[in-house]
C-alpha cells in the first residue's frame, strides 16, 4: 500500500482508472486527525518464474491478459469458463489498494453470476435502489432505479474495488488448471506480429520473454500496451475537479446515493456521498475554480469540509480519513478495440467519467463480450472476424456510455457558465416543478443493447410485440427451473438468466411437446462442430406428472414479457445478449444466424 | 417529451449559450423566452410561467 505525503498529480488525458478516482499516491498524513487504513488486508503474492529456455518461456500461451484488475480478472474467468487456459500478468503483488470503483451494477452482477462469483458480491456489497438530491437545504429529487419483485439482483451494490478484485481472485484461484496468475510481473515491451505477440516481462527475480497468440490489454487508464502500440484515446477531458475522500464512520444511515448541490456546509460546491461496506464512506466534493489543487487535497483543508458535511447530515460519530485524492473527469475512447492480435478492454480502451458509475461496469461488460468470442476463435469454433464484432459492439457501447456519462458530468461539474446557470435554474425550480426533476437524475449505468450489431438476426415478418430485441440482454423474470436428475422434492425457483448455458441457448416457448424437431436439428449440427447449444423448453404450466423437462412460467409473466406465442424461440449468445428470435422458427433461419456469427468472415466492418 | 428528449434539449440550450458567450446569454434567454411565449400562445399560461420563474428569486436592490 503506497505511503506518501505528496499530493497526487491531477490525471489528464489518460487519467485514473475510471469509475474511480485517481489510483495515484494518496495523502496519508494529517496534523489534526489521524489517518486509518482501510479495513482490508491484501495478501502479498510472489512473482512466479516459469521454465525458460534462452530467456524465453518454454510454453507459449493462447491468451495472455495484461492487468489483474476487475476487467482482467473477469476476462480470465470468462476464458476459463470456455475452457481456454489464460495467463494473467499483474504488476502489483496483490489486489489493489485505495479508493477506486465502488458501484457494481445489476448487469455486472448478472455477468459475475454466470462466472460463479456473484455470491461474494451479494454477501459483502451493500445493495441500493435510489438516492436523494438536495439543493441548499431542500430535497429536490428522490430517484429510484428500475427495480421490482421480478428482478434477481439489486440495481446496484456498493463495495470497494479491493473487495471486487478479491472476490474475483478467489474465484480464479479455484480454477488453477485454466488461470495462471503472474504477480509482480510487468510488461516492459510488446512486439506485435501477424501470428501473435512477444512480450518482455520484468519481475523482481529477473526478466523473461513470453509468446502469446492473443493479448488482452486490460492494463488500465495509463495502459502501457496502448502506449506501446502508439494508440491514443480521443474525446473530452473536463476541467471541473473533485476531491475524493474516503472516511471511516460508524453510521446506520441507509445505502443510497446522496447529492448535495450548493449545500450550507460547503456553499457553491457539489457533494456526493456513498456508503460502502465495513464503515467506509466515499465523499466527493467539487472544487471552486479559484481553489488550488495542491492545497485542496491537504488534510488541513479537507478535514474541515468533511466535518461540516457530517454536521449538516446530522452524523455525530467520530470519523477518520482513509484516503484523499483529486479527480478530473475524462470521456475518452479508442476508435477500435482490436489491433491485430491485441484486444483492448476496460480503462485501457476507454475512460468514462465517474458520474453514473460506468467505468468498472463498462469494463466488466467488455470482458464478458470478449471472453466467449476470443475463446471461440482460439478453439477454432469461430472465425477471427468474430473478434471485430467485439470492437464493433463495445465501441458502440462506449460511445453510448460516454454520451450518458458526459451528461452526468455536465450536471455534476458544469463545463461552462451556461451549464452552471442552467443547473442553478433546474435546482431552484425542481422542488415545485416535477417536470424539470428528470434533469437532476444521475443517469446511472444500465445494460446496453447492441442495436446495430452485425451479429443480430433481424426480426422477421412474424414480429414480436414485446421482449428483448436482437442485441438486448434478457429482462429478469422468476420461473421454475427445469428438474435435474439430482432434484428431489419441491421444484427450484430461479430466474430466466439461470437458464443460460455456457454456449448458445435456445429458449423454446412451448406447450406440452417433448421436443422440437427444428431445434434438435440445429443442436445436432452444432454438436458436430463442438459448439455448446442448449435447448431449454419454457412451458406455461407444470406437466400433470409434476415433473417437467423444461422451465415453467409459474408467474405467468414470462410469455407476455417475451411476446412469445407457443413455438417461439429466442437464441441467446454466451454473453446473455439475444442473437435472434423467431415466432415460427425454421432450421435454415436459426442456422444462418449462428453461421453468420461463427463461421463466415463476411461481417467485418458492417458496423461503424 | 421524454426524459431523454428533455435532456437533449437542455444540453443543446447550454451548448448554444456557451458558444454565444456570457455577455450575450441574457439577451439570448430573453429572445428564447419571447419565442416560447409566442409558441405557447396562451396569455394565462405565459403569465403563470413568468410568476413561477420569478418565484424565490431575490429582487434587485434599488437606490
Amino acid at each position: 500500500m503506497p505511503h506518501s505525503v505528496s499530493p497526487s498529480p491531477i490525471p489528464t488525458d489518460a487519467g485514473p482508472a475510471s469509475g474511480s478516482p485517481s489510483p495515484d499516491i494518496p495523502i496519508r498524513a494529517s496534523r489534526t486527525r489521524e489517518f486509518r487504513p482501510y479495513p482490508f488486508r491484501a495478501a502479498v503474492h510472489a512473482a512466479p518464474i516459469p521454465t525458460l529456455r534462452d530467456g524465453v518461456e518454454i510454453s507459449g500461451h493462447p491468451v495472455v491478459v495484461v492487468g489483474g484488475g476487475p476487467v482482467g480478472l473477469t476476462t480470465a474467468l470468462g476464458l476459463a469458463r470456455h475452457d481456454v487456459p489464460v495467463v494473467l500478468i499483474e504488476a502489483d503483488d496483490g489486489v489493489c489498494a485505495g479508493s477506486r470503483a465502488i458501484c457494481i451494477s445489476r448487469r455486472s452482477l448478472e455477468i459475475f453470476d454466470r462466472l460463479g462469483a456473484a455470491a461474494g458480491f451479494l454477501d459483502i456489497g451493500l445493495p441500493w435502489t435510489g438516492g436523494r438530491s438536495f439543493y441548499r437545504d431542500t430535497e429536490v429529487l428522490h430517484f429510484r432505479m428500475p427495480h421490482d419483485e421480478l428482478q434477481k439482483h439489486p440495481p446496484m451494490v456498493n463495495l470497494a474495488q479491493y473487495h471486487i478484485e478479491q472476490i474475483l481472485l478467489e474465484t480464479a484461484e479455484r480454477d488453477t488448471s485454466h488461470i495462471d496468475i503472474r504477480w509482480q510481473t510487468r510488461v516492459t515491451s510488446i512486439e506485435a506480429r501477424a501470428d501473435g505477440v512477444m512480450l518482455t516481462l520484468s519481475t523482481p527475480d529477473g526478466a523473461y520473454r513470453m509468446h502469446a497468440d492473443w493479448v488482452v490489454a486490460a492494463d488500465g487508464g495509463r495502459s502501457f500496451v496502448r502506449e506501446s502500440l502508439g494508440l491514443a484515446l480521443r474525446g473530452t477531458s473536463y476541467q471541473g475537479r473533485y476531491v475524493i475522500v474516503d472516511i471511516l464512520l460508524d453510521s446506520d444511515r441507509p445505502t443510497e446515493r446522496l447529492a448535495y448541490f450548493d449545500p450550507p456546509c460547503n456553499p457553491g460546491s457539489t457533494v456526493l456521498v456513498h456508503k460502502q461496506p465495513h464503515g467506509v464512506w466515499r465523499i466527493d466534493y467539487q472544487l471552486r475554480e479559484d481553489e488550488d489543487s495542491d492545497a485542496a487535497v491537504l488534510p488541513g483543508n479537507v478535514n474541515p469540509r468533511v466535518e461540516s458535511l457530517l454536521e449538516m447530515m446530522g452524523e455525530r460519530s467520530d470519523w477518520s480519513p482513509v484516503w484523499i485524492s483529486l479527480y478530473r473527469a475524462n470521456a475518452l475512447t479508442l476508435d477500435r478495440y482490436r489491433h491485430g492480435r491485441v484486444l483492448f478492454a476496460g480503462d485501457a480502451a476507454h475512460l468514462m467519467p465517474i458520474f453514473g458509475v460506468r467505468g468498472a461496469n463498462s469494463g466488466i461488460d467488455d470482458a464478458d463480450n470478449l471472453a466467449w468470442k476470443l475463446a471461440y476463435v482460439v478453439r477454432g469454433l469461430a472465425g477471427e472476424p468474430l473478434l471485430d464484432t467485439y470492437s464493433d459492439e463495445r465501441v458502440a457501447a462506449a460511445r453510448e456510455n460516454l454520451e450518458h456519462g458526459a451528461k452526468s458530468t455536465e450536471f455534476m461539474a458544469p463545463p461552462s457558465f451556461a451549464f452552471d446557470l442552467m443547473r442553478t435554474a433546474v435546482l431552484g425550480l425542481a422542488a415545485r416543478h416535477p417536470a424539470v426533476r428528470a434533469l437532476i437524475n444521475p443517469r446511472q449505468t444500465s445494460a446496453i443493447t447492441y442495436t446495430r450489431s452485425p451479429l443480430n438476426a433481424p426480426d422477421g415478418v412474424d414480429a414480436f410485440d414485446a421482449g428483448p430485441k436482437p442485441g438486448a440482454v434478457l429482462p429478469a423474470c422468476p420461473l421454475t427451473l427445469p428438474a435435474t436428475p439430482g432434484d428431489a422434492g419441491a421444484p427450484r425457483i430461479g430466474h430466466v438468466t439461470d437458464l443460460l448455458g455456457s454456449g448458445f441457448t435456445a429458449l423454446w416457448f412451448c406447450g406440452d411437446e417433448a421436443t422440437s424437431p427444428v431445434l434438435d436439428m440445429v443442436q445436432a449440427t452444432m454438436r458436430e462442430r463442438g459448439i455448446p447449444f442448449t435447448v431449454v423448453p419454457v412451458r406455461r404450466r407444470m406437466s400433470s406428472s409434476g415433473r417437467c423437462s423444461g422451465a415453467v412460467d409459474h408467474t405467468g409473466h414470462l410469455f407476455p414479457m417475451f411476446g412469445a406465442r407457443p413455438g417461439a424461440v429466442y437464441v441467446v449468445r454466451p454473453d446473455g445478449h439475444v442473437l435472434g428470435r423467431w415466432q415460427h422458427p425454421d432450421v435454415g433461419s436459426i442456422q444462418a444466424a449462428l453461421d453468420r456469427a461463427l463461421v463466415h468472415g463476411s461481417i467485418q466492418g458492417a458496423l461503424s | 417529451m421524454t426524459d431523454g428528449e428533455l435532456d437533449a434539449i437542455y444540453t443543446r440550450l447550454c451548448q448554444v449559450m456557451t458558444t454565444l458567450g456570457e455577455p450575450a446569454a441574457t439577451l439570448f434567454l430573453a429572445r428564447f423566452a419571447l419565442l416560447a411565449i409566442a409558441h405557447i400562445d396562451d396569455s394565462q399560461a405565459a403569465r403563470r410561467l413568468i410568476d413561477d420563474a420569478a418565484e424565490a428569486l431575490p429582487p434587485a436592490a434599488h437606490d
